[in-house]
């Protein structure tokens, strides 16, 4: 059996699979959730739920995800990685949630998939316009419905074996073609004849009646002699554990730093100022990401630099993301502007999201400052595709500046490009835009750190609570105090360690061999976010909002510091 | 005023409620305990409906039984498109009235199993599934073919017709009546279909599809 | 064939609603794959396997069910709000479902699923977040409390007019059956009662039978049922699409998120029992050890 689960076998005609459609397929008792996203990709899965085991079969494609009907899970096309949990709406899916994928190539008119790890695809047939008939169900084993297919090839014929499962052959009663016949092995007592012809005959229709009639035929003859002998037992279906990490719910979301190489495979003038690539994966596809989340891009110069994701739900072949040319460069955007070509690799790491966007809000605001827009544009794809309400502002000095103005342009009255304004008028918009809160309203704003600022003081006093004002910082402006010197101690790894004026907690850690994830390493980004069990931190950062700062439980170890003398961290 | 006698777990009474519903009537629903009351069976039900079964309609006084009646009813009079029920064109009145045959005999068997399996009816099962299993035979391929020949519903016009509706409940409840559809993806596309019409409505056990904007 | 384990075993077991055993007539079902015999007779009830039909088994009435056991049984859990005087006691109603009795016990806890399996009664999108709540196992009691649940819901019951953030208490006092006590409508200070007593009939196919204990003086019975089985009625697709059927207590077999606190607990309380009937039981894996 493990040879036959390796093997490809034909498991839908290419036409099963028309617009935003689930097809329910098998393969040797596998079954299949099979969809094509909008984008033309063919999706075979695992017809089952991580959550809770309910077939996907009976989910909703939505084009680039497909949902399911239990508890709105979404996965993404081609990865078939969790993007959205709405029991949690607050937390991005931070765990690699995916479900089991299958291989699939589209050939001859029918989708091919395996059971298990296959084989390299080896084409059974040469390239000609195949022309596919009705794919005929029959309920008898795959075995014996093969030996009388076989055996219904045109007398004095010899059916030619493509497959183990497949033969070229004429079949008796036939118009003459050489048909190429396949067996799909659903199950242990279930077969699906596919049959193709060589080319579309001159008169399609009636030829497929005529088949369609001769294979009825075959199939009452098959199911009558299969009813004689008791129906095999179905196979039972082997269902993967899910990993440790996703057997249990982890309290805290630590970013991953696997690195990944991808290809320039564009760069192009975004606007004035600003340089867009996408970097494309060198095969297959790039990890499940979510609306909101970054990459660290890791430079020639040596340089890691953080870039927001701008793709839309289920483009996974690449992400786009926008540099902007900094006069002031420390050398991250004048090296993409100089030394970075098409074509070029890059190592870029897994996609973290710390900026996730919220699906249950009535409306959903978002503010962009210049290339505050990256994290934002992806948010608002996916607020288009969903139907969901959302307006767009964007910021920009002038429309030259507008960055992706193109991308802009199909989310239609939805986008308010505010140009040109000066700081007054700027003010006054922002309080327009903002204005009172409702229930359940979500505002998200990235862009300069004045524009923050602004925007979070105008929530706070139009009545908005912090956990309905979500912002991403690009870089912390703020001046850093070193000068606190205290005691920090590692409740699981058993370590206290001083931390001196003028040094990090973070460096600190590392130097006593903790491994501590980080990125951005001036408080903004979030990775090195870590528990606080005791003591009182002094918060320097800018990505927790005052009540997570308050309430002195967590902390970002690269840039904030201790008010009491010992700080007691869940490391 | 119309009103329904209505059993929310039923099939047929649903056949009315989608049709309603798709063509925006406003009507007053009495629920009817059918299950596990058998108030159909009541004296005061039997003055209404003297067959026993669910539904029953009434309008303006009028008194119907029969789910394919009440449909045909409801499109004649109040469909202002004419395309439910074409009262008109003699060729495809005859190929409903075909469909609404086939949608008794899928009463008859996937319906039955459905009941026997769910609310406990004295029926022989495996023979309901048998039967259904044949009759989706028959409509995959009809409607497999009327893909190809540029056809989306069960009769020839360009548009559904009361024989979607009244076909639509029984099939797209079989998984509960162990009737998987599995082996019938042209029957599993056209439910799709049907569920895509503008003001469709679903049942308990129907599941809604994701709206299909063209791209 | 699979048996169940002492533990099951030696519970009172939901075998029919009150009324669906007439005198005179045997009414004839199915429990953990056994069938059995119901009789209503002039000195009351009697229960019966079909192949020992001279050896009466244990019977008990309440909460407008007969119960029985294929063992000695312990005392049925308690549900005190049952008996007060002005409640609406009714049987919702009796669905055959193919699923196993602990997965439809799991689906009654969930909360999570109310916007897009019961939409605009239960839940409605977009207030789709499951709010942190609490959860215990009382071992002496032997059942699992989930308690502090909110959820907001546009329409929480057959009297209720708008949408309002409602309030759940879970009990599981049974490993096949599950009561919960929500936000009553009517009365702020009390608590409408609903319950599901699955009936095994096998490892994957059960008999939901439904409790509904309400403060309402509105509504007809007939009203309330159609409340309770328009709701259950959209969870049984779904349960009758889960795969695999029996609910397996390996935790890696399926992925939980925090507002499965409860689920999780069941399912480890159901190992701890050593529940061994309508679940896959874990079983250590080599690589874990």
């Amino acid at each position: 059996m493990s040879e036959l689960s390796a093997a490809w076998h034909p498991i839908a005609s290419s036409e099963d699979l028309p617009y935003r459609h689930v097809f329910h397929g098998q393969l040797l008792g596998r079954e299949f959730a099979v969809w094509r996203a909008d984008d033309g990709n063919v999706n075979v899965w695992e017809n089952r739920c991580l959550h809770r085991g309910v077939r996907l079969s009976i989910g909703i494609n939505e084009g680039a995800e497909l949902k399911c009907q239990y508890h709105g899970w979404r996965y993404a096309n081609r990865t078939a990685g969790c993007t959205y949990i709405p029991a949690h709406p607050a937390d991005a899916p931070a765990r690699r949630i995916t479900n089991r994928t299958y291989p699939v190539i589209e050939f001859a008119g029918l989708v091919w998939s395996a059971a298990g790890a296959a084989d390299a695809f080896v084409e059974p047939l040469q390239e000609a316009d195949w022309f596919a008939l009705r794919p005929i169900p029959v309920t008898a084993t795959p075995e014996m419905v093969r030996d009388k297919v076989v055996a219904a090839a045109e007398p004095g014929s010899e059916p030619v074996r493509l497959t183990e499962f497949g033969y070229s052959m004429k079949l008796a009663g036939g118009r003459g073609e050489d048909a190429a016949v396949f067996i799909q092995p659903v199950d242990a007592g279930r077969a699906v004849i596919r049959a193709l012809l060589p080319e579309t005959p001159a008169q399609p229709l009636a030829t497929l009646r005529h088949y369609n009639a001769l294979l009825n035929a075959l199939r009452e003859q098959i199911e009558r002699t299969a009813r004689e002998a008791p129906a095999p037992e179905p196979i039972e279906p082997e269902y993967e554990p899910v990993s440790l990490e996703l057997a249990t719910m982890p309290e805290l979301r630590l970013g991953t730093r696997t690195s990944i190489r991808v290809r320039v495979a564009r760069k192009y003038d975004a606007g004035e100022g600003v340089i867009g690539l996408d970097l494309a994966a060198l095969e297959g596809h790039l990890p499940t990401f979510q609306p909101g989340a970054h990459i660290d891009v890791h430079l020639p110069n040596g340089l890691v630099r953080q870039y927001s994701i701008t793709n839309g739900p289920g483009e996974q072949l690449h992400y786009g993301i926008g540099v902007k040319r900094e006069p002031e460069s420390r050398g991250g955007s004048s090296t993409i502007a100089e030394a970075v070509r098409e074509g070029d690799l890059l190592a870029i790491s897994e996609p973290r999201n710390n900026f996730p966007l919220r699906r249950d809000a009535t409306r959903t605001t978002l503010i962009a400052g210049g290339i505050g827009i990256t994290p934002l544009l992806a948010m608002a794809k996916n607020l288009f595709g969903s139907r969901l309400e959302f307006d767009f502002h964007v910021f920009a000095r002038s429309q030259q500046h507008l960055p992706f103005a193109d991308a802009l342009e199909r989310f239609g009255d939805h986008v308010s490009p505010h140009i040109g304004l000066d700081a007054a008028e700027t003010g006054r918009t922002l309080e327009e835009i903002v204005g009172s809160y409702s229930f359940a309203r979500h505002l998200y704003v990235c862009g300069p750190a004045p524009m923050l600022e602004l925007v979070r003081a105008l929530a706070a006093r139009n009545g908005w609570p912090d956990e309905a004002v979500h912002f991403e910082y690009f870089k912390n402006t703020r001046e850093i105090d070193q000068s606190s010197s205290f005691t920090v101690e590692l409740a699981r790894s058993a370590l206290t360690l001083e931390v001196p004026a003028g040094r990090t907690i973070l460096e600190v850690l590392r130097e006593n061999g903790v491994e501590a994830p980080s990125s951005c390493e001036q408080g903004a980004c979030g990775t090195c976010l870590t528990k606080v069990l005791e003591g009182t931190p002094d918060h320097q950062d800018v990505y927790l909002n005052e009540t997570e700062k308050q309430a002195n439980a967590s902390m970002l170890t690269c840039v904030s510091r201790s008010l009491s003398d010992k700080l007691v961290l869940d490391i | 005023m119309i009103t329904l006698y209505d059993f929310e777990l039923s099939g047929n009474c649903y056949k009315p409620r989608l049709l309603m519903s798709i063509l925006g009537l406003t009507y007053e629903t009495v629920p009817v305990d059918f299950y596990p009351g058998r108030e159909h069976k009541s004296e005061a039900f039997l003055k209404l409906n003297p067959f026993g079964e669910l539904p029953v309609l009434v309008d303006d006084g009028l008194v119907l039984r029969d789910s394919q009646a009440i449909l045909i009813y409801l499109a004649s009079k109040y469909d202002k498109t004419g395309q439910w029920y074409p009262l008109s064109d003699p060729a495809v009145l005859a190929e409903i009235a075909i469909w609404h045959d086939f949608a008794n005999r899928i009463t008859a068997t996937a319906s039955a199993a459905r009941l026997g399996l769910s609310m406990f009816y004295d029926v022989d099962i495996e023979a309901a599934q048998a039967g259904a299993h044949q009759l989706f035979r028959l409509l995959d391929e009809h409607l497999w073919f009327g893909e190809r020949e540029g056809r989306d519903w069960l009769c020839a016009p360009s548009h559904p017709t009361t024989a979607d509706i009244a076909c639509f409940p029984y099939v797209a409840l079989s998984e509960e009546a162990g009737v998987p559809r599995q082996d019938y993806p042209a029957i599993r596309r056209w439910l799709d279909r049907v569920k895509r019409i503008p003001g469709f409505t679903v049942m308990s056990g129907v599941f809604p599809a994701g709206p299909a904007i063209e791209a | 064939m699979n048996r169940p384990n002492p533990y099951l075993n030696d519970h009172w077991h939901v075998v029919a609603g009150n009324e669906a055993v007439a005198s005179g007539q045997p009414f004839r079902t199915v429990l953990f794959d056994v069938p059995i015999i119901i009789q209503r007779l002039a000195d009351g009830l009697r229960v019966t396997a079909a192949l020992a039909p001279e050896k009466p088994l244990p019977v008990l009435e309440r909460y407008g069910f007969i119960w029985t056991s294929l063992g000695t049984p312990m005392p049925l859990f308690e549900i005190p709000e049952y008996d007060e005087a002005d409640r609406r006691n009714m049987n919702a109603g009796s669905l055959g479902v193919a699923v196993s009795a602990p997965r439809a016990i799991e689906n009654f806890l969930d909360m999570g699923h109310f916007p897009y399996v019961h939409t605009d009664i239960l839940g409605a999108e977009p207030h789709t977040e499951v709010k942190e709540y609490d959860v215990e196992v009382s071992a002496e009691r032997g059942e699992v409390l989930a308690t502090r649940c909110r959820f907001f819901q546009p329409r929480a019951a057959t009297s209720s007019a708008g949408g309002q953030e409602v309030e759940y208490v879970y009990r599981v006092p049974h490993p096949y059956c599950s009561v919960l006590y929500k936000s009553c409508p009517s009365d702020e200070n009390r608590r409408d009662v609903i319950a599901i007593f699955c009936q095994p009939v096998g490892e994957e196919r059960i008999v939901a039978h439904m409790l509904q204990s309400l403060i309402d003086d509105v509504s007809t019975i007939t009203d309330m049922r159609r409340f309770q089985q328009t709701i259950f009625g959209q969870d049984k697709p779904i349960l009758e699409n889960q795969y695999p059927k029996k609910l397996p207590l390996d935790p890696r077999a399926e992925t939980p998120i925090r507002a499965d606190k409860s689920a999780i607990a069941y399912r480890r309380w159901l190992s701890q029992m050593g529940v061994n009937y309508g679940v896959i039981p874990l079983v250590p894996r080599v690589a874990d050890v």
